[in-house]
């Protein structure tokens, strides 16, 4: 302080030199910041001139001609190959009307409206509606489409009058080509417009308004790599929306590849036949590799064809899809659920050896039918029939000759008339036809699935409010009354038997490469469970569906050079027609080779008996495969760009 | 000794014109601005512009009320404003809202404050208030680190947000107020090479990886022409098209096409360079060089150091904000977040800064007629 003081009292004696004064010295420091503050501005005016002044012409032309603006590069879908590299989709382009609600003078809206009127047919209210809509959205340079799936003639037209219509432009677009028209639909499905609230989900993902993308089948659920990541070009377009040049681009990576595990040949073959014998009607057959689960065939009928949704929709088309009760849109194979009727005894049978309640010589008076005495009044007698009489069967021959009475022992026992047969019960019954997958979706990777039905007394009770009785479990067992399930369902529980007792996760997907043939998703069979059946259980249930087929009920599956296994079905369904007779399903489901199973098929037919109308076509999709000429060299089956086999 | 204790009552009049001509300006830049966004001349009237007319009211209250009040008022309350201020951003942080990826404002009411905004007045007086009470003590290293360690909480506090624009306000006033407050030369040389040796690490590490992003699109905004290069290169055409005379207000394509993005905040000077062309530039200039001048003035007429140096700090954070605004449109500077002063549309900053106003209006209103000779 006394340092301080002492300053202050020196200062009047001029000694500026050594002690400037503090005001003075505050007053230069404030002069520096003036000097920044000017400095600053000068700076600042000396950009800003050299880009108004001096370069101001050249940002004129810019924002004049502009309008730089940035468009997304849609990536190539990516292609999808059958197993053996036949291609089944390509694309190919298609031509729009489309606007950019930007790009049109607000005067002129109307007159531009009625111009597209003359050329495309479309009502000027329509038009005007759409435009003003962009207007307002916050993307009004995002084409909005008045009219797509121009045919050439028209396009050319509409490109001769573009000048005198700004903002209009024909935008080409590449859709979807189903090379192989309805055979593979059920698998492939199709692509189609994004729909608003699509679009909602997926705006961040790199989708536009006006664009495509997989709606049904492999093209809805590889979605994700056969869309390919889109790109962006910044360009520049002068006033009536015309390209200048393109300033930056960011090239759009192409859509992967996938690889069917389905084998077009056997595909087609297997539609062909189906068609014969379902006589119009709705029918389903799936082929399944017995080691892998994959799929080979997966038909629908009646189908339908891709193309008519992947460009332009056709209205007519569609309206008579619509309309057709036998519902050819949707998937019988996967979507529709039926009684399975017999080919559930696969089921019965091995739960019934692997509890012990039956062994391969458990023998039970077939004799066409079992009266079961009511519990509260035993004069009132229940009739439960077979199909035929048998005598007495063993287990062989109730599997072979598909008795109805033998599998009502098995499932729900037997306990009158001096007899005292134990059964599996519903609960260990239906607990089984979980286990076989029965009940819930199988997973597979199309979309649309049903899970079908596996009752039980708490079911019962929850939807009709009704105990569960002795004559439901009698008619579970041989796979009715409640119990529905889809063509897939089916096939992967003969497969489970074929196979020992491997449940697979169902795929009709091998595979899916990128462009340059890496592997993204690589062939691994996807095992859902391991069933809780011994080997030698399911070794009986293969003999006895063999038996079938040598003297049994399957006999119409019979091939010469092959040993087909399999076992039919026969499910009523419906309220009885006139003649007191309910329509049937018609089921048959196989493997063969029977003592070395590959190849398990399941064929469904909406009306027939599956020993006369279904079994013939099983044994003939099987011997086809087997028996079929070579077809490495199949036309068009050259393996395209990274399919190669290893 | 009553005549000593007489305030002087000057009102700079100057000072408030400016700074009400400057937010009349933004308010049109702000109607033009909005037009493209709100579809139709009523409702860019009754929505962003009436807002911004009303926060402008009450910050023009807030500025005459303050400049009746003694700012030495401020004095002992400053620690108080300066807690108060970082519990706002410490709050922010863990409760705030946020945009475009940081967490910037706290809702208060429905209206949205942005707390770096009164952190940034709040700071200024504690700063102002520490280097008044160790006038004596201003060359000790002690001093020096405390006075910096009063700017590096606020700013840190707002780099978490993540915002570097407004941090970097922080640090810039702190260098216009130590060196009026006359901190050793030899302490800021040593602190320039501390950031000097940190800046390569900065760069690399600690700056948000968006700012480094920005950074290099800024040397070259065709990397990412689509992006955040989009921006730049829209803003440059905007005003680089504005030419001398500009386009005609609410006539600019670029402003009204919607190639300007943010063009009511961050890019609205863009707007005005656009339409208004390098005349209209220049007289927002000189608008803002007045501004600036005068609360130089203030600093230079004010009675004690505490005064000289709130002075002194708002101007710079001012200055600096104008400066960064500006060169951003323009490419002198690379891409950072700071709103044009009195100009932008938001609340929290005209409201502040007017108020800041008041404290200088009352700093050369409060002055002690006193006799030449002392």
């Amino acid at each position: 302080m006394g340092l301080l003081t002492n300053h202050r009292r020196r200062r009047w004696r001029a000694e500026p030199a050594e002690q400037p004064d503090p005001r003075a010295q505050t007053t230069a420091r404030l002069n520096i910041l003036k000097l920044v503050v000017a400095a600053a501005f000068v700076a600042l005016a000396v950009q800003l001139a050299n880009l108004q002044l001096v370069r101001g012409h050249e940002f004129q032309q810019r924002a004049q001609l502009n309008q730089l603006r940035i468009e997304p590069i849609i990536p190539a879908r990516g292609l999808i190959y059958d197993r053996n590299g036949v291609q089944l989709v390509n694309n190919v382009p298609s031509f729009s009307a489309v606007v950019i609600a930007a790009d049109i003078p607000k005067a002129r809206t109307l007159q531009i409206a009625d111009g597209l009127q003359q050329l495309l047919g479309v009502p000027p209210l329509e038009t005007t509606l759409k435009i003003e809509q962009a207007r307002r959205s916050n993307d009004p340079f995002a084409p909005v489409i008045i009219k797509d799936g121009l045919d050439q003639t028209t396009a050319f037209r509409l490109r001769e009058e573009l000048s005198r219509l700004p903002g209009v432009q024909i935008a080409v677009e590449p859709v979807r080509h189903y090379m192989h028209g309805n055979v593979m639909s059920d698998v492939i499905g199709f692509t189609g417009r994004i729909d608003p609230q699509e679009y909602a989900a997926l705006k961040g993902k790199g989708y536009i308004p006006s664009d495509r993308l997989g709606k049904a089948g492999v093209e809805a659920t590889y979605e994700q790599y056969l869309r390919g990541v889109p790109g962006r070009k910044e360009i520049e377009k002068d006033a009536t929306g015309r390209e200048i040049r393109t300033l930056a681009q960011d090239p759009a990576k192409p859509g992967d590849t996938v690889v069917l595990s389905i084998d077009y040949d056997l595909q087609k073959k297997t539609t062909e036949l189906l068609q014969k014998a379902a006589n119009g009607g709705q029918a389903a057959a799936v082929v399944m590799d017995v080691h892998t689960g994959e799929v080979l065939a997966l038909v629908s009928l009646p189908t339908y064809d891709g193309n008519t949704f992947s460009g332009k929709v056709d209205a007519a088309k569609y309206q008579q899809y619509l309309n057709d009760p036998n519902k050819p849109l949707v998937n019988h194979a996967i979507s529709e659920e039926y009684a399975p009727g017999s080919i559930f005894k696969q089921i019965t049978g091995t739960a019934a050896l692997q509890e012990g309640v039956a062994t391969p010589s458990t023998t039970i008076a077939a004799n066409g039918y079992i009266l079961v005495p009511n519990e509260y009044n035993p004069s009132i007698l229940y009739r439960f029939n077979d199909w035929r009489s048998f005598g007495n069967l063993d287990f062989y021959g109730g599997v072979a000759w598909s008795s109805d009475v033998y599998f009502y022992y098995l499932a729900g026992g037997y306990h009158w008339y001096g007899q005292n047969f134990n059964g599996l019960g519903v609960d260990r019954l239906a607990r089984y036809a979980r286990d076989y997958g029965l009940g819930s979706k199988t997973g597979i990777d199309l979309t649309g699935e049903a899970a079908g039905n596996i009752p039980d007394p708490a079911w019962k009770q929850k939807t009709f409010g009704d105990v569960w009785t002795l004559g439901d479990t009698y008619n579970m067992a041989i796979g009715q009354g409640f119990v529905t399930a889809t063509p897939i369902q089916m096939v992967r529980v003969t497969v489970a038997v074929a196979n020992g007792g491997t449940l697979f996760v169902p795929r009709v997907v091998r595979e899916v490469r990128d462009a340059q043939g890496h592997v993204i998703v690589p062939n691994v069979p996807k095992v859902a469970r391991q069933l809780p059946i011994s080997a030698a259980n399911f070794a009986i249930m293969r003999q006895a569906m063999m038996d079938s087929v040598s003297w049994g009920a399957a006999t119409a599956a019979h091939v010469n050079d092959l040993a087909i296994a399999g076992k039919t079905g026969t499910a009523e369904f419906g309220n009885p027609g006139a003649n007191g007779v309910s329509d049937t399903h018609a089921w048959f489901t196989g493997f063969a080779p029977a003592n070395n199973p590959q190849l398990a098929v399941t064929v469904f037919l909406e009306k027939g008996i599956g020993g006369v109308n279904a079994a013939p076509v099983g044994a003939q999709i099987l011997d086809y495969y087997f028996h079929r000429p070579q077809q490495a060299a199949a036309p068009g089956a050259a393996p395209p760009q990274g399919i190669a086999q290893p | 000794m009553n005549l000593r204790n007489t305030p002087t009552h000057e009102f700079d009049y100057l000072l408030a014109l400016a700074a009400v001509a400057l937010t009349a300006y933004g308010a049109l830049l702000i109607y033009s601005g909005s037009l493209a966004t709100y579809g139709s001349p009523s409702a860019a009237l009754s929505h962003p512009v009436s807002r911004q007319i009303a926060f402008a009211v009450v910050g023009v209250v807030a500025m005459l009320v303050l400049t009746r009040v003694d700012y030495r008022l401020f004095g002992p309350l400053s620690l108080a404003l300066y807690v108060l201020s970082l519990a706002g951003l410490v709050f922010v942080l863990v409760a705030g809202g946020s945009a475009y990826g940081s967490r910037r404002w706290i809702s208060i009411g429905g209206t949205q404050v942005q707390a770096s905004e009164i952190a940034k007045v709040c700071t200024v007086i504690m700063l102002a208030k520490f280097f008044a009470d160790n006038e004596e003590r201003v060359k000790s290293l002690r001093v020096f680190a405390i006075s910096i360690a009063i700017v590096a909480v606020p700013a840190l506090l707002v780099v978490l947000e993540p915002d570097l624009g407004s941090a970097i306000v922080f640090v810039i006033l702190w260098f216009g107020v130590a060196l009026i407050a006359g901190v050793r030369k030899l302490h800021i040389a040593g602190l320039l090479a501390l950031f000097a040796a940190a800046a390569p690490a900065s760069v690399l590490g600690i700056a948000a990886g968006y700012q480094k992003e920005r950074i290099s699109i800024w040397l070259d905004p065709g990397k990412d022409p689509l992006g955040t290069g989009f921006n730049i290169l829209q803003a440059e055409i905007s005003i680089g098209s504005g030419g001398l005379l500009g386009k005609g207000f609410t006539h600019g394509t670029q402003t009204q096409l919607d190639y300007l993005r943010t063009q009511t905040t961050d890019y609205i000077f863009s707007v005005g360079a656009e339409e208004l062309g390098f005349i209209g530039a220049m007289v927002l200039f000189g608008l803002f060089v007045l501004l600036l001048f005068r609360c130089l003035r203030v600093a230079g007429h004010a009675d004690d150091m505490f005064g000289r140096l709130i002075a002194v700090g708002v101007m710079t954070f001012i200055l600096f904000q104008v400066f960064v605004n500006i060169g951003v449109n323009i490419r002198l500077v690379p891409v950072t977040g700071v709103p044009l002063p009195f100009v932008s549309q938001g609340g929290s900053s005209l409201i502040t800064l007017l108020a800041a106003l008041g404290i200088l209006q009352s700093i050369l209103g409060h002055r002690r007629k006193r006799s030449r000779r002392v």
